[in-house]
Formats: C-alpha cells, structure tokens, sequence
C-alpha cells in the first residue's frame, strides 16, 4: 500500500482559485472525515494555507485514488471539476516523499525558508490525528519530514536573513545600536512604508517615538496611533539632535535634510552614531548625508537592494537544502525498505530463545525431565527479561528517524538476523 | 617536560586556528565552539608551560625575547578568551589565533638567553608583567578597532556581506574598544611607573635616553590623547578607531623596532 499526493499551490493556481478550494482550520475534522467515511479512505490528511491545498491519501485503490481526491475536492467546496482540473498536480512514490519533505523545509513557499509552512503542517498532521485518518504510512512519513525540515534549518542559513523592507530597517539598527532599547525614533511625515518601519522598530524594542509632520494636525493624528508624542516640523534640529533612528517621508519634492543639518546634529549628539531611513520618492534625504562619518543613511531602493541581496542568498541556501532532502529521500526509502519493527522483534526472541535451547541442549544428559522443563523456563525467562528493554527500545523510535534505523540494523547484524520479509 | 607542556599548547592553539578559519569559510557555528575550546584547553596547557618553566629556570621566565613572546601569546590568547565569553565575536578567532600562533612558534627558532644579574628583581619582573599585559589589551584596542572599521564600511556601502553577519553592532565594537583601551592604559601606566622607580635606583646613565623607553612614552601618549578625545570631546567611530590602530602599530615598534637601535631593552 502507498500514498498518494494531490494539491495546487501557488505556482500552479491563481489566488482566487486557491482561495475557493482552501479548507479552514475548523472545517478540517469534518473534511478528514468525510475523505474516510464517503470516499473510503484510511489514511488522510490536508494541507491548507494561503499558498497551497494538498491532500495526502492511501493509494488502496490504486490507480483510481488521485480521481478520487479531486472528486472530493470538486464535491466539498461545489467547484466544478474541470475548472481546476488543469491545476493540480499529482505525487507518488519517491516524488511524493521529495514533495512532503520539500513543502515542510520551506523550499516549495513563495518565499523560500519561511518559517510559517513547519507550523501549519504540524497543526494538519495534528487535526488527521484526531480525525483518525493517520495510519502507518503517514505517521512514518510525516514525523520524518519534520525531521528533514529542522534539518534543513539547522545546517542551512535558509531561514537566517531578513526578507522584508521593515525587518532590514530593524536588522540594520541593530547592526549600529545593537540592542534597540532605549533608542527614540522619529518619524518625519507620514506614510504606509514608514509608518510599517517605525511599528517593526518598537517592535524590537525602541523606547520612544516622535512624529513631526507639515500639517500639525496629521502629526497629531499619527503620534497617537503609536502612543508617542508630537514634534515641531520647524525645530528639526533640536528633535533630530535627541533621536537616534530618523524615518522620512514627507513627500516633498527636495531635499529636506541635508549635509550641513546632520553635521550639527551630530555634533550636539557628541558623534553619537545617527540612523537615516529616506523611504521618500523623491528622496529627501541629501545622498551626500552618507558621507558623514557615524551618520547611516539608507534610502528606500537601498533598503530593496538588501532584501533582494538576503533573497538570493536564500536561494543559495535551498540548494544546500534540496542536497539534505535528496539524501533524506534515499534514506527514507532505505527505512521504509529495510525495518519493520514488528517482524524484526519477533525474529530478535526466535533467535534468543534457539541459543537458550542450544545452550541446554549440550549439557542436558544428567537432568531429569522435570528438571530439564524447569531449567528451560528459567532459561527462557531469563532470556526475555534481558530483551526486553531492547526491544522497548527497538519499539520506541527516536525523533532521528535514521538513528532508529541504525539502531535496528545494528541489532540485526550482532544477532545475525535476517531480514524479515 | 616543560617541551611537553608548550607543544601541547601550541598544538591545541593550531587546531583553534584551524577551527576559526573552517568557521569563518562554512559559517557554521559549531567550529567556532570548537575553536574556543580548543584555545581554552592551549591556555590552560600555556599557562602550566609558563609556571613550570619558571620554577626549572628558577627565575620569572620574562626576560629574553623568547620568554617574551611566550608571555605575549598568553596575555593575547586570555584577552581572546574574555572577549569571546563577554561578547560572543564569532570572527574574533581569525584576528587573535594568528598572531597567538606565530609568536608560539617564533619561540621555537630563538635561543633562550641567560638573565644579567643586573635584571634579577622583582621590580623588573613586575615592569615586565605589566607591560606586557598592557600590550596585550592594546592588541585587543587594535582588533576593536579594525572590526568597527570593517564594519562601518560594510554598512556604509549599503552591500552587507562577508563581516556583516558575522560581527557585532557598532556600538558593541565601541564598548570593547574602550575598556581595551582602560584596562590597556591602566596597565602601562603602572607599569611605567614601576619601570621608572627602578631605573632611578639602578641604572646609573641616563635611562631617559634610551630608546625604548622614549617609544613607550611616545605610545602612552598616543594613548593618552586618544582617551581624551573619546572620553572628554566625545569623539566615536573611524577617526578613533583609526588612532587605535596607529597607537598598536606603536606598540609594535617599541617592541620589536627599537632593538635596532640599542639600549639597555635590547633583549639578548
């Protein structure tokens, strides 16, 4: 028996399509139970987030199973099979394992080492659980591509680098200040961006924040969404003198801040390090600020051209990554192949109790037949205590999926078992 | 037995050594663990290496260039461990290991030299000790410096890159640079002080003339200027990193340099 994978994700649906065929969280039970009850699945489980809808089933039915899935996802969301028919995409086999494994390590999201995707899968394996429709298959296969997945994150940089404008903004505070408490803000004008940036720098700790704006009534009106204070557009120097991070974006078409105004500034700081984050188009920020020594000036397409620098990275890293899951996928394969605790258990006692009788055997002639019956249950008992907590070992698992195996094939080659086909 | 004691220290400082660079080229953290360990476990060796010597010469071994450098590699790799454990520099074994690794190997192709009778006294020992250990904290300025340095140009040309990741905040480099720079200055100047009581009691020409000594005054007024311009005008970043390095470059002279030039510091 093995599985089989349908679903869409972003690559291959369009947004509003993905958002039709989307379960949510709540609908879950219901949706696992309807893939046992009327679809006759025993194992099931369904992936949702805003990217993807994967369903994992068993293929008992053979080559009918994928027909089904779709059935079942026309039927529960009323959607007309054929309108996203040509959409999905189907995974057996080894393809179906690299797939799982891919998706759990972040390599198949939209923005690759994400750190969202791990949590999502662990919340649907936990939802099939209650359902009941996780058997052996998915509970060997799922638990081992939480494995790859903090894999991939520990022996990669994958999720290490900062993808968005704010979260840049914050690194690179953190790079002049190092830790943001205690550092004040100011926000000059207003907007949507710099207003994101000023939110993700509190965020992280900054203590204070004034907003200075041309019309003192927006000042006023912005100041109070973040709880900070308002500062007078005309006093500049004296408010840029007492922050430590500047935001502008006034909208404005010239340079409002220029070199003369940061090197007072940085004067009456006493040379404290100062932070410019020109988010304006045009900017209104005179370039030249950079120049100054302890002044950092970032404008908006230098705050793009990190993020674009930390996204290749990342891509760098996911072939590090694709590298683990390609071995995690022969290795699986190889587990799937070669242990099946149960049989291998029974081979371990068949063979313990056959060198307790052996044993006997060659020293047997002076007992009697009671004796000899006695002396082979002590054997025996014996025989069983000392396994015993191999096996509870051999049974339990281990959060390394390889570990168990190597455990099992150790036992294997000392007792000079075979393999239990 | 002491052979023992030094090869092994110098053997554990290599495998260090070694384990900074492989970190710094995979960015793996855990090579930085094992170079830390491995430089603890040298220093541990190091430090018996120096005790056991002393007791077979039967003196404070810190008189010749050869001891000299051993006890400067010590004092580099402590001012290495401290700077680690307070502030978790992952490149800063790049910068400290080689410089701890050459000087241990130069001890090897220097002859040890015989103590005049004139420089057996506690007084020159404790000159010594103190000096050494401020040239020790003042490598540890230079390298402070030379990491604000680094990155300040990485977040001024707005390409983060290869230190970027791998360095502390400014302000961070800023901290360790100053107190280097106190303990460094806190030291040469007892040390000074020390050197001074005793050549006015026992050298009889002239000590003022003598070129290291008038190199060391030269540094600790390099010094001395740079803690007044960081902590009386307030000045920060590259100009006083730049001062920093210059005052190391300093050190270095008056270490080396002047044996050129003759006097009584001239190690023999």
């Amino acid at each position: 028996m093995e599985l089989t994978l349908v679903g869409l994700n972003h690559k291959t649906a369009p947004i509003d399509l993905r958002e039709e065929i989307a379960f949510a969280e709540a609908a879950l039970p219901c949706a696992l139970q309807t893939l046992r009850s009327e679809f006759g699945f025993g194992e099931a489980l369904i992936i949702s987030t805003c990217n993807r809808v994967e369903i994992l089933a068993d293929d008992s039915r053979t080559r009918t199973s994928s027909d089904q899935i779709a059935a079942f996802l026309s039927h529960y969301h009323g959607v007309d099979l054929s309108k996203f028919d040509s959409h999905l995409y189907f995974y057996r086999k080894d393809d179906l394992v690299r797939h799982v494994f891919r998706v759990a390590s972040s390599l198949d999201s939209m923005v690759p080492g994400e750190a969202q995707i791990l949590g999502q899968l662990k919340q649907a394996y936990s939802a099939a659980q209650d359902a009941g429709t996780i058997g052996k298959l998915l509970s060997r296969l799922i638990p081992h591509a939480f494995y790859v997945a903090k894999r991939v994150r520990r022996e990669t940089q994958i999720g290490n680098s900062c993808v968005s404008v704010s979260s840049v903004a914050v690194e690179l505070a953190r790079k002049i200040f190092g830790e943001l408490e205690g550092q004040e803000i100011l926000l000059l004008g207003a907007g949507k961006m710099s207003e994101l940036a000023a939110r993700s720098l509190m965020k992280a700790g900054a203590s204070r924040i004034r907003v200075a704006n041309r019309t003192h009534q927006k000042a006023i009106e912005v100041a109070s969404t973040f709880g900070g204070d308002v500062a007078r557009f005309d006093e500049l120097e004296e408010s840029m003198a007492q922050s430590d991070i500047i935001i502008v974006s006034t909208g404005a078409d010239k340079h409002i801040v220029d070199r003369t105004l940061v090197e007072t500034v940085l004067r009456r700081r006493k040379f404290s390090p100062i932070f410019i984050i020109d988010i304006s188009v045009p900017r209104n920020v005179s370039p030249e600020v950079n120049e100054i020594e302890n002044a950092f000036l970032y404008d908006i397409d230098d705050l793009q051209s990190v993020v674009s620098s930390h996204l290749q990275e990342r891509s760098q890293e996911a072939e590090l990554g694709e590298d683990i899951v390609g071995y995690e996928v022969t290795n699986f394969a190889r587990i799937c192949e070669g242990v099946t605790v149960g049989p291998l258990v029974k081979s371990f006692r068949q063979k313990l109790e056959s060198i307790c009788l052996e044993e006997l055997g060659k020293d047997e002639k002076g007992f009697t037949v009671e004796d000899r019956e006695k002396v082979e249950r002590l054997f025996l008992r014996a025989a069983h205590r000392i396994a015993h907590p191999l096996i509870r070992e051999m049974k339990k698992g281990d959060e390394n999926p390889n570990r168990q195996f190597h455990n099992l094939e150790m036992i294997k080659k000392a007792f000079n078992l075979k393999d239990p086909k | 037995m002491a052979g023992l004691l030094f090869n092994a220290a110098f053997g554990f400082y290599a495998v260090g050594l070694f384990h900074s660079v492989v970190a710094f080229v995979s960015k793996r953290d855990v090579f930085v663990r094992i170079a830390v360990i491995s430089v603890g476990i040298a220093f541990a060796f190091h430090t018996a290496f120096l005790i056991f010597s002393g007791f077979e010469k039967g003196s404070f071994p810190l008189t010749g260039l050869r001891e000299g450098l051993a006890i400067f590699a010590w004092v580099v790799s402590l001012c290495f461990l401290i700077a680690y454990s307070r502030y978790r520099i992952k490149v800063l074994g790049i910068f400290f290991l080689p410089l701890v690794a050459a000087m241990m190997l130069s001890t090897v192709f220097i002859k040890a030299s015989p103590i005049p009778d004139i420089l057996r006294s506690s007084w020159v020992y404790l000159h010594t000790s103190l000096m050494f250990l401020a040239y020790g904290m003042f490598f540890g300025t230079f390298i402070a410096g030379l990491f604000y340095l680094l990155q300040e140009r990485e977040l001024k040309s707005k390409k983060p890159r290869t230190f970027y990741d791998q360095l502390p905040s400014l302000r961070t480099l800023d901290d360790l640079f100053l107190k280097f720079l106190i303990a460094g200055f806190t030291f040469m100047t007892l040390g000074l002080i020390v050197g001074i009581i005793w050549a006015e009691q026992n050298w009889l020409n002239g000590w003022l003339k003598d070129p290291k000594v008038i190199a060391a005054m030269a540094t600790w007024g390099i010094y001395l200027a740079l803690l007044y311009v960081r902590l009386t005008l307030g000045w920060r970043g590259r100009s006083v990193a730049l001062l920093g390095m210059l005052g190391f470059c300093s050190v270095l002279f008056s270490f080396l340099g002047v044996a050129f030039f003759g006097g009584q510091h001239v190690f023999r």
